[in-house]
């Protein structure tokens, strides 16, 4: 077995995509199904921010991946 | 014989020499669905499963049948690619993070790769290079 902290950050990884994971589904699959006047639909957003956020999410991944291979290969001699 | 309008008169004597262009047309495309299913490649069978299940989708966010199906139905359906793209992405980093946890030290591994470089620095320097 792995030692320290490589345990801590990914057993921190599984419980953290494990959360986003069954949050998300209560949002999206579950909710529907429920009374509007439970309890449970004041702890979620509506229902255009379940697809708005994943897309900043994917936009934010996007943009700090190229700008790391951007810092990464600027070094690089224009071919 | 028999022709009452000129252009019925003209498919008359088409169809009298030459195969009907329509009957030509039908043919062709009967022939083409044997040929796809026999050399289907792995894109097309991609290409097709994803667009059967992309109709399915299409058919419920936007009612194109007109089912009234109720509500819930459709609040459910329109966010599912964005849903499972999320899914997606939370199963890799799930899986990212169970191998980091469960990876092995190697131990052995390591002392033998110290001990090479150093050997590396060691004959590296006797030929001359500067370290």
């Amino acid at each position: 077995m792995a030692t320290g902290a490589d345990q801590a950050v990914g057993m921190g990884l599984v419980g953290f995509s494990l959360l986003l994971f069954t949050y998300y589904t209560i949002w999206v699959i579950i909710l529907p199904f429920v009374d509007s006047d439970h309890v449970a639909h004041q702890y979620f957003l509506q229902r255009e921010y379940s697809v708005i956020l994943p897309g900043i999410a994917a936009l934010i991944l996007l943009l700090s991946v190229a700008h790391s291979g951007g810092i990464e290969y600027s070094h690089m001699p224009q071919s | 014989m028999g022709c009452s309008v000129l252009d019925h008169c003209v498919t008359q004597e088409a169809e009298s020499t030459d195969v009907p262009p329509s009957l030509l047309a039908s043919g062709l495309l009967a022939l083409k669905f044997p040929i796809i299913l026999l050399t289907m490649t792995k894109l097309l069978e991609w290409v097709f499963g994803v667009s059967v299940i992309g109709a399915a989708w299409a058919l419920v966010t936007f009612d194109l049948l007109n089912l009234r199906l109720p509500v819930a139905y459709k609040e459910v359906a329109w966010p599912m690619p964005v849903y499972l793209l999320v899914v997606f992405g939370c199963y890799s980093l799930a899986t990212v993070g169970y191998r980091v946890a469960t990876f092995n030290d190697c131990e052995e591994a390591s002392k033998e790769l110290q001990d090479q470089i150093k050997e590396a620095k060691e004959d590296l320097r006797k030929k001359g290079l500067k370290m």
